[in-house]
């Protein structure tokens, strides 16, 4: 008793106190090895675990832990010997079920051999840096069971032959697959790779190997991959349920190269039932799996694209060059919509909006569209008619997105300026033509004006061309642009007269005997350029052009040589004498402004730093008097409505109101935009007055009130 | 009478001291004694005898499983506070 309170306040000094029986040890060793046998025996309830406990941490005080640890082993051997006969007796089906039933067994020995071996594990085990007890326990089961000759192949080929069967369709006991396998995995996961994962790859390799040949013999494209894609989900399905996690991306890996990967070709290409077939079909499941599908496997998706982009390209060109369909071009165009939206449609459903195939439609668009060189024409054609069916009542909303899908075949235009100048002629028609509805609509009057400006723009283009090709010899005299205009159509541009230099009056008459030719009278008005490229207004084109044939001229003259009204001149020529920079004529006496007596030279040392020099024309500096009253007294009589207006709102918001006061809020609502003046105000309400939106109240002149 | 949270552990010269089950698994060999699967006699009856150990001896360490189970009880507490001001501080 003593010894043991010694032992436990003064652990140091136990050694000397020990009793070191010889025979001690191996008493001891007897019990424990008694004990582990009932334990494999599973009669531990007969023992007392503290009385095993207490036995094995005297051995390992007592120096005998060598003799624990390897006795231990040995015994663990032993048992385990035992263990692999009768599993290697187990017949047929009950292998599996025993191997599992003495592998859990086993399991709960170790833990109770381990745990009445603790202290050996804290103590013996780190000083002498062996393994602990858990661990020789897994290995002993390791080299005794699994690698034991029977065992080891005889449990591989029943583990796969039961995948096998499931994969045929039957149902096997998942539960007992999973514990065996988690054996193998708590085993060390190289035992599980070895024994079971590697062959089992292999095996299933050659299985899908087998029924993909089958499967494409029998079933076409869509079918064979609707049962690939079954058989996918099945793997992944059996690896969460009885596998190692890890497996799942090699078990795919396995299927996504038997079934897909060797087979792809021959899946596209397959008659009848391929890619092609699909598109054309619009199979949006077959092909929304296949792009699945082949996703998973290298190249599958580049394999579907090129030949998507084959087809699509094959099937433009025929759209393009199809004599049928040029005779319409509305109806050439509405094909290249449809396809377009058809495979839109296949790439957002199917292909899951795959950016690379939507370049690849992109491409292949780009491509055939412009095999057709009159494609832009077609468009121009199209969106016109389009424009047209728009005023007849189809709806705003309808219109607008088929002009959207238009603009983007329209991207696919290289040639997008001959569309531009194909549309300017339709839009030009066309906007003539909704002039001659307008005109049916609401009289000639109306429209007249507008008509005849587009009338107009279109005839000085033609016949300007017209002038052009008739005369070659003219191209290198000064060029000509002519607008012919209808007077009365256009805004108003006073006709002006004057007298053009020699040149230019001859080119004029060729140009009004040309046109005279086809139409009636008209005045020839002319706009150039001149030597360091002059861009000048008619006036001081006159203007220099007398220059041509004087070096002085005195105003008196010019204006006499150019009959241009006395306003005018003066500016013109002072917005060639006098803008500096722009002073191409000089002027004497040099001032500002000009007189009768001045004369004006041609300015020798102008220079400028452009070769194209434009001379505006000065602004009137100042306005003359009548002129100014004009514009006052239409100022005025812009304001009067304002104000009424202004009275008017007023006047509903606050029903009655004072004069006074009306004035000062009339004054302040206009004062952003003029100086209100009493008088005008009240000449305005009197007005309204008469006009019975106001009323004097008959109690106070000086009350107003509104009349609704 | 015999609570299920407790156990007994008796002595050498019998001395029987009824524990709470928290308090003998501060020693983790009573500890696995209690809860091996093996089904040992111990955790059929709910009780060990240790014939080696004295009832003072083993009073004490009775006392001690309590003291150690209040002492790791307020190790465990502190370390939870030091944990909750940690993230507190880490969270911003």
């Amino acid at each position: 008793m003593s010894n043991q309170k010694k032992r436990i306040f003064q652990i140091e000094a136990f050694q000397n106190r020990v009793v070191v029986d010889p025979k001690y040890a191996e008493k001891t060793w007897k019990i424990l090895v008694h004990a582990i046998h009932e334990i494999y025996n599973h009669n531990a309830s007969g023992l007392s675990f503290e009385e095993l406990y207490r036995n094995a941490y005297n051995m390992v005080l007592h120096k005998f832990g060598e003799k624990l640890y390897s006795g231990l082993v040995t015994t663990m051997t032993a048992h385990l010997k035992e263990i692999s006969k009768s599993i290697e007796a187990a017949q047929g089906n009950l292998f599996l079920e025993e191997l599992n039933r003495k592998w859990n067994d086993h399991n709960k020995a170790l833990q109770m051999i381990r745990d009445i071996l603790m202290y050996m594990d804290r103590t013996y085990i780190p000083d002498t840096h062996k393994t602990p007890v858990h661990e020789p326990g897994l290995n002993l089961w390791r080299d005794n069971i699994i690698h034991s000759g029977k065992i080891q192949s005889r449990l591989l080929s029943t583990l796969l032959e039961l995948v096998h069967r499931e994969r045929t369709g039957e149902v096997i006991d998942r539960g007992l697959m999973r514990n065996i396998v988690k054996m193998l995995m708590d085993l060390g996961s190289s035992i599980y790779q070895e024994d079971f994962e590697k062959p089992f790859l292999e095996v299933s390799a050659e299985f899908y190997r087998g029924e993909s040949q089958k499967f494409i013999e029998c079933y076409d494209c869509g079918d064979y991959l609707k049962k690939a894609e079954i058989r996918l989900n099945e793997e992944i399905e059996r690896v969460t349920h009885y596998l190692d996690a890890k497996s799942e991306g090699k078990i795919t890996n396995v299927v996504e190269k038997e079934m897909i990967a060797n087979h792809m070709m021959r899946l596209v290409h397959m008659e009848n039932s391929g890619l092609v077939n699909m598109l054309l079909n619009d199979k949006h499941g077959d092909l929304g799996r296949m792009y699945n599908l082949f996703r998973r496997v290298p190249n599958g998706l580049a394999m579907i694209r090129d030949v998507m982009t084959s087809h699509l390209r094959e099937t433009g060109k025929q759209l393009v060059t199809d004599a049928e369909s040029l005779k319409d071009p509305v109806e050439y165009v509405q094909r290249l919509l449809d396809e377009k939206e058809k495979y839109d449609g296949i790439i957002s459903l199917a292909f899951s909006n795959d950016k690379t195939f939507q370049n690849a439609l992109n491409s292949s668009f780009e491509y055939f569209i412009n095999l057709n060189s009159r494609s832009p024409e077609f468009i121009s054609l199209f969106v016109d008619d389009k424009l047209r069916k728009g005023l007849k009542g189809v709806s705003e909303g309808d219109v607008e997105i088929i002009l959207d899908k238009v603009m983007m075949i329209f991207r696919y235009l290289q040639e997008k300026d001959v569309f531009e100048k194909y549309y300017k002629q339709h839009l030009a028609k066309r906007l003539l033509s909704l002039i001659v509805k307008l005109k049916t609509a609401c009289g000639y009057q109306y429209t007249s004006k507008l008509e005849g400006m587009f009338t107009d723009m279109k005839t000085s283009q033609d016949t300007m061309q017209g002038f052009c090709s008739s005369h070659p010899e003219l191209t290198d005299g000064p060029t000509l642009v002519v607008q012919v205009l209808t007077t009365g159509s256009w805004p108003t541009q006073p006709s002006i007269t004057c007298h053009l230099s020699f040149e230019m009056s001859a080119l004029c008459e060729k140009f009004r005997s040309y046109y005279l030719g086809t139409h009636t009278d008209i005045k020839a008005i002319f706009g150039k350029g001149q030597k360091h490229e002059l861009n000048v207004s008619t006036y001081q084109m006159c203007v220099l052009m007398l220059f041509n044939n004087a070096d002085r001229l005195c105003y008196k003259e010019i204006e006499q040589g150019t009959a241009i009204p006395a306003s005018d001149l003066k500016r013109c020529l002072q917005s060639m004498a006098c803008v500096k920079g722009k002073n191409v004529l000089r002027k004497e006496p040099m001032s500002k402004d000009i007189g009768e007596d001045d004369s004006f030279f041609v300015n020798e040392k102008f220079a400028s730093k452009f070769y194209k020099v434009k001379v505006g024309t000065v602004v009137a500096q100042k306005e003359s008097e009548p002129e100014k009253q004009e514009t006052r007294q239409r100022v005025e009589e812009d304001r009067k409505p304002q104000i009424e207006a202004a009275i008017v709102r007023i006047m509903k918001s606050r029903k009655v109101l004072d004069h006074n006061n009306i004035i000062a809020e009339v004054t302040k609502q206009l004062q952003s935009r003029f100086l209100a003046n009493p008088t005008e105000i009240k000449k305005r309400i009197e007005s309204l007055i008469e006009r019975e939106f106001l009323e004097r109240d008959n109690s106070d002149r000086k009350m107003y009130r509104y009349l609704a | 009478m015999k609570r299920k949270d407790t156990v007994k552990l008796i002595s050498a010269d019998e001395m029987e001291f009824i524990i709470d089950k928290d308090a003998a698994m501060v020693s983790q060999t009573i500890g696995n004694m209690l809860t091996s699967p093996g089904g040992f006699a111990e955790m059929e009856l709910g009780e060990v005898t240790f014939p080696e150990i004295s009832a003072v001896i083993l009073e004490k360490i009775c006392q001690y499983f309590y003291w150690a189970l209040q002492y790791s009880r307020f190790v465990f507490l502190y370390q939870c506070l030091v944990c909750v001001n940690a993230v507190d501080i880490l969270n911003g």
